[in-house]
């Protein structure tokens, strides 16, 4: 009985953290990543939330594919100034809108939240003060 | 009783399979933002101020943060703020800017969308203004 339950714990944690990022993470890289170039703005998108790790749609900006919503993963765009629409596709679409401005650095957690099948992921535009907190410890899933 | 259980589930997500999901909006009216030398006054917000635009998420714009006028639509000035994150959420999520007329706060201009949310009560905001201040 004891072994039954230690092999379904362990088939459960297992499960659990198969869906999250593994690579390096934003702390030990940060100094090492290049500023954007002088005629653009930098948009850093993470996921903290491990919940529903499964569901890991793809990331757009502005309709083209830039990453995916990986749990406790990271990654960033460069764009010049303008006006721009982050996607995210599961049972449904949600987005963010919001503008960029050279130089200007701005921060966009994943959320999920509760859907009918799937969980829903859908982007938040938050103070630099708290994305740059909570990304520390992201890793990095961009290409 | 199989039967009817199959044919409730059935029923059910035929019912809901055509739903968007996407049941809350933000109110939008088309707008056209003037940028040029209508406003340069800037104001600080002298206490928080709570509101609640159309999509029924609570906001707080915060006490201390600086508004800069960038232009004007045909509801009142727009300010924007580069000391707090505003964004209007419904089921989707909007950036946005603050509209004011006659010193209250009667709508949001969401600058991706050029589009104009209104409030429903508009809010009276209490400010210390900074006029002719280099922005």
């Amino acid at each position: 009985m004891k072994i039954a339950l230690n092999a379904f714990a362990a088939i459960f944690v297992a499960f659990f953290l198969a869906g999250c990022a593994t690579g390096p993470k934003f702390s030990e890289i940060s100094s090492s990543i290049d500023e954007p170039a002088a005629d653009k703005g930098r948009i850093n998108i993470y996921r903290t939330a491990v919940l529903g790790a499964a569901v890991q749609p793809e990331v757009k900006l502005n309709g083209e594919v830039v990453g995916k919503a990986v749990p406790n993963g990271f990654f960033y765009v460069d764009r010049g100034p303008g006006d721009y629409k982050i996607t995210t596709s599961t049972e449904v679409d949600r987005h963010l809108s919001l503008t960029l401005d050279k130089d200007q650095t701005r921060y966009v957690r994943l959320n999920i939240s509760m859907g009918f099948f799937v969980g829903h992921v859908y982007p938040e535009l938050v103070e630099n003060t708290v994305g740059k907190q909570e990304i520390q410890q992201c890793s990095y899933t961009g290409r | 009783m199989n039967k009817l259980i199959v044919i409730l589930i059935f029923l059910f997500t035929f019912s809901v399979g055509g739903c968007a999901f996407d049941v809350i909006h933000v109110k939008q009216i088309p707008v056209n933002l003037e940028s040029g030398n209508y406003c340069d006054n800037s104001f600080v917000l002298s206490t928080n101020a709570d509101v609640t635009p159309s999509g029924g998420y609570k906001r707080t714009l915060k006490q201390g943060t600086r508004w800069d006028c960038i232009g004007r639509v045909a509801q009142g000035n727009v300010y924007a703020t580069k000391d707090q994150i505003l964004t209007i959420e419904a089921s989707n999520v909007f950036e946005a800017y603050i509209v004011i007329s006659s010193k209250k706060l009667v709508g949001f201009y969401l600058p991706v969308e050029h589009t104009y949310s209104p409030l429903e009560n508009p809010i009276p905001l209490v400010m210390d203004e900074l006029k002719q201040q280099p922005k």
